[in-house]
């Protein structure tokens, strides 16, 4: 269970180590990518404390699910309508679920 | 748990991009905080709440001011206007400043008057004072008033129907920097004056005394214009 807790924090130190910045007008995308990423992660937290992780689904699912919701904002972005709003609240909501369900899990236990 | 541990390394190296993904996100955000028009919005509402502040402040003068009796303003407003007509003798910052006649040896067939201190001279260097802020000037004991002359009569000067032979020394009350800036400046009164060998010092100090006015001022002719009075 260390590890990726590790893992986060190595990459946190290496984002801080490599002055790579974002333009502020993309500051948009990384916060919805970083949220569906985050997603992705408990929601490969959950599976895996239900037994049920599969490998190459969550990795998939971690970068596509980050694209796809860089490229619904762009295009959001484009037509006019907010859909970085839509995916923050569809990603928090699911964040939270996944939360809550491994809160669950490690009480039950 | 044993899916989990075979797709450990898939696991850490998706921690870590999302560890890259986090920290870029911090620093985009602070650049965010220290962009323009983040920097203005703060700005313009620092400068709404210091408006604001003023404001209030304000009032709450302009209340003290009506709520205080009408006799009190009023005292207050003769206090304000004798000294602004220089009944009162008045003190504070300013500068001294004394002139007097050429001591340079007249060069044989050049006009005496060259050298001498005339009342255009004087009035220079009053108008520059003024022009520098002062609140009240005097010229030898004579404090200046609206109606105040200065004119040259034979060798000596004319101020409030008094004469008065060099030295002359005037006193001034303001900014003592801004006054004596006014007068030394390159190619101002002083310099004009030092070219004819007249004597001119300038002495700032931090408390100089203007006398009172010591004439009346008489409206014979000047009535005050009904319609211009303000209410």
């Amino acid at each position: 269970m260390m590890l990726p807790v590790l893992a986060v924090l190595v990459g946190i130190l290496i984002g801080l180590f490599f002055p790579v910045s974002m333009p502020v007008e993309y500051g948009k995308f990384l916060a919805v990518a970083l949220l569906a990423s985050l997603d992705s992660v408990f929601g490969g937290l959950r599976a895996a404390l239900e037994e049920k992780f599969d490998n190459p689904i969550f990795i998939s699912g971690f970068f596509v699910n980050a694209l796809l919701a860089v490229l619904l904002v762009f295009i959001g972005e484009r037509l006019g309508i907010d859909l970085y709003y839509v995916a923050s609240l569809a990603f928090g909501l699911r964040i939270f679920q996944n939360l809550a369900i491994i809160r669950r899990y490690f009480l039950k236990k | 748990m044993r899916a989990l541990k075979q797709g450990r390394v898939a696991l850490a190296f998706v921690c870590i991009v999302l560890g890259i993904m986090l920290a870029v996100q911090f620093r985009t955000t602070q650049d965010i905080r220290s962009t323009i028009p983040f920097q203005r919005a703060e700005d313009l509402s620092q400068r709404l709440k210091l408006a604001e502040k003023e404001r209030d402040s304000a009032l709450r003068q302009l209340q003290e001011f009506e709520n205080s009796t009408r006799a009190e303003s009023v005292v207050r407003e003769v206090d304000m206007f004798r000294m602004a007509a220089g009944y009162v003798a008045v003190e504070g910052p300013g500068l001294v400043v004394t002139i007097d006649d050429s001591k340079r040896a007249m060069k044989p067939g050049e006009n005496p008057n060259l050298y001498l201190i005339h009342d255009d001279d004087m009035l220079k260097v009053i108008n520059e004072l003024w022009a520098a802020g002062a609140e009240a000037l005097s010229i030898n004991e004579q404090r200046l008033v609206v109606g105040s002359e200065i004119r040259c009569v034979g060798p000596t000067i004319m101020v409030n129907d008094t004469r008065y032979s060099p030295p002359y020394e005037i006193r001034a009350i303001g900014d003592p920097k801004t006054l004596e800036a006014s007068l030394k400046m390159r190619g101002g009164v002083i310099e004009t004056l030092q070219f004819w060998g007249i004597q001119a010092t300038v002495k700032t100090q931090q408390n100089v005394k203007v006398a009172a006015y010591k004439g009346t001022h008489k409206f014979q002719f000047a009535k005050p214009l009904q319609e211009d009075t303000p209410k």
